[in-house]
């Protein structure tokens, strides 16, 4: 399992395309994927749950991996949250 | 007989028809409990993800449609509500929740949409608040496909209709059949709203904003919808239906007469060829100004970027689009326009009172380098194409030419060091709007590349009239002699200092102006694309030499009224056949 604290870069936060990027790029992973902020705790592969965590830019979550390939799973969606992709 | 009503709205799309309403109303599927019987339980689940899948497939076909028509920008919201609908979060908490509950699918569905829902309405952003639309946008198109209602879809509006609506979603409005849609009318929006882009995209007339239109009409009326001056009339009388079919005829033939012009170069009598672009929106209406004619991009305004969504448009989001328009107008130029809003759009809580001399276009860009910068890395990577031009809005000093000059070399230089590709000789120049930037163009020159002439704010800050109030609106008049000095004195220091000087303001397009500015020596007439063809004949019929005597002559006279009466008189002389000319 991998959790790293990732600060959203993201241009306009996580909202609706960039979500949808990150689930998209997420389902693609065997591994289960979750990301925390402030406590609240939501499956990486819902869009619903991520626009509910209202992730700004600038805004600090915890970005869980855990699976057979949760080592690239994180590479590529920490770039997402980075607004590298 | 019932009484002839006019209903007044905003017009946001050009062009008048005649037409029988078909009113589009998205029922509120109406969702009702219904316990389920334990053996039926899985048979239940099972019906609603059949739902789910008959509803994917429609937001498929709806965005491979915009995808082909209307480019991959305008079906990117489609993306987001595919992932709505197959969210697994929803999916799973839908099916168990009809075990656990043994209740029907459509009430567990709309409870746990309704959770989400608000969720988001309470967040503190706007524009996921915003989202909340999507959600029930596919949450409605789920339902209907429950309780099996056939789907009161806009792809079956008949022909010849005008289509009424509250509002248009956009999954809805991107499936506007323009064959059988002659017009549009709804209650809500603004000239920015998805409607009023989708209409004008497909050159179908539109007004919006028209209040209370529903309590006003019905299925089935016959009714004239009027683009031009935002009309939409009721029962119109006889003699009114005689007027308008008279002018959809007229305008009919027009077109037809100028269609030839389309095709044959912008050259004067005497073969003085000016360049004739057009001013676009959208991407997509690229296809209009080939059609059209027009040698290339003279204005892109990059403005529904910033107000079709919440939060600004990212560096890639503005890369695609500007990259996707400079291919399709190979090897012809595209000039891309910086913002050009006012603060407001982008601040939400900015308001000032008096947003022309405010806080607006380049000013803004100028003071938060981080939001221009994300804009010319954007525009700076798309020309690649080696035929984008960049031009900043509402230059009114030098310092700020400067200072545009040194964000630019900054993200130059960003971009060498990242090695990303660009077009070294990127032409760079400014619209000349403001009074100042237009007494000082002697001086200004030396430092761009190029100079257009925004002739519709230059005559709004000249004559000191907000066109927008009613009470003074008259004062606003582009023929003015004080805007056709500045006009000439723009284009003279422009050549003096060897750059090319167009015009891009509703003047471009004036039939009766184009002698006086061909006399003036302007290089570059652009103009909606429209209006090209027209354009195209009045200059064909014209030499240099008779346009330099008109445009003297003009420039004498003491007041717009008398300018207007002179070119008309020119004008009726070259063109006798024609009185539709203006």
């Amino acid at each position: 399992m991998i959790k790293e604290k990732i600060t959203i870069l993201n241009e306009n936060g996580l909202h609706a395309l960039p979500a949808s990027r990150f689930v998209k790029q997420a389902e693609k992973f065997k591994s289960d994927i979750k990301i925390t902020k402030d406590g609240v705790e939501v499956s990486g592969k819902s869009i619903m749950g991520i626009l509910t965590l209202a992730c700004e830019k600038g805004s600090t979550v915890t970005l869980t991996t855990d699976g057979k390939d949760e080592k690239m799973a994180n590479e590529a969606l920490k770039k997402i949250l980075e607004g590298q992709d | 007989m019932a009484k002839e009503r006019i209903l007044k709205g905003i017009a946001v799309s050009k062009g008048i028809c005649q037409g029988v309403v078909f009113i589009y109303e998205t029922k509120d599927v109406k969702v009702v409990q219904t316990p389920i019987p334990m053996r039926y339980l899985e048979t239940e689940v099972e019906r609603f993800t059949k739902a789910l899948k008959r509803t994917e497939k429609e937001l498929s076909n709806i965005k491979e449609r915009i995808d082909e028509e209307m480019g991959v920008d305008f079906a990117q919201f489609l993306d987001a509500q595919i992932l709505m609908l197959k969210d697994r979060d929803i999916v799973e908490a839908v099916s168990s929740r009809i075990r656990t509950e043994k209740t029907n699918a459509e009430y567990i569905y709309h409870r746990v949409l309704d959770e989400y829902a608000k969720k988001l309405s309470a967040s503190r952003d706007q524009y996921l608040r915003e989202r909340v639309a999507d959600i029930w946008d596919v949450g409605t198109r789920v339902l209907r496909n429950l309780v099996g209602l056939t789907h009161s879809s806009v792809v079956d509006v008949p022909q010849g209709s005008v289509l009424v609506a509250h509002d248009i979603s956009p999954s809805d409005a991107a499936l506007i059949n323009p064959a059988n849609v002659l017009g549009i009318a709804i209650e809500v929006g603004g000239r920015t709203s998805h409607t009023a882009i989708t209409a004008r995209a497909l050159e179908i007339p539109a007004v919006v904003g028209v209040e209370n239109l529903l309590g006003k009409i019905k299925n089935g009326e016959k009714v004239i919808l009027d683009g031009n001056r935002g009309i939409l009339i009721k029962s119109p009388t006889p003699g009114r239906i005689q007027f308008f079919r008279g002018e959809i005829k007229r305008e009919i033939e027009y077109q037809k007469m100028l269609s030839p012009y389309c095709e044959l170069p912008a050259k004067t009598r005497d073969g003085r060829q000016i360049d004739i672009s057009a001013n676009i929106e959208f991407s997509v209406e690229h296809t209009h100004a080939k059609r059209a004619g027009a040698m290339g991009i003279g204005l892109f305004r990059t403005e529904f970027l910033y107000l079709t969504r919440r939060g600004n448009p990212s560096e890639e989001e503005q890369f695609r689009v500007y990259n996707e328009l400079a291919k399709k107008m190979k090897p012809d130029p595209v000039i891309i326009r910086t913002y050009d809003l006012g603060g407001d759009k982008i601040f939400s809580d900015y308001h000032e009172a008096n947003p022309y001399l405010g806080w607006r276009a380049i000013r803004v860009s100028l003071d938060d380098f981080e939001f221009f910068k994300i804009q010319l890395r954007a525009i700076l990577r798309a020309s690649v194409n080696r035929n984008i031009r960049i031009m900043y809005p509402m230059i009114s000093t030098y310092e700020e030419i400067k200072k545009a000059e040194t964000y630019f070399d900054q993200v130059t230089k960003e971009l060498r060091r990242e090695k990303v590709d660009f077009d070294d000789h990127i032409q760079v120049g400014i619209m000349v709007e403001t009074p100042s930037a237009a007494i000082l163009s002697p001086q200004l020159a030396a430092h761009v590349d190029f100079f257009s002439i925004g002739s519709n704010d230059l005559t709004q800050y000249v004559l000191a009239v907000d066109r927008g109030n009613e009470r003074v609106s008259h004062l606003f008049d582009h023929f003015h002699p004080a805007v056709l000095r500045l006009i000439k004195q723009v284009i003279d220091a422009g050549h003096k200092a060897h750059i090319w000087v167009g015009l891009c303001g509703e003047l471009a397009a004036d039939p009766l102006a184009i002698p006086l500015l061909i006399g003036l020596g302007i290089d570059e007439l652009s103009m909606s694309p429209v209006a090209i063809p027209k354009a195209k004949m009045v200059l064909r019929a014209l030499t240099v030499p008779e346009c330099e005597k008109i445009a003297a002559k003009a420039l004498n006279f003491r007041c717009a009224s008398e300018v207007q009466k002179f070119l008309r008189r020119m004008i009726a002389k070259k063109f006798p056949g024609i009185g539709g000319i203006k």
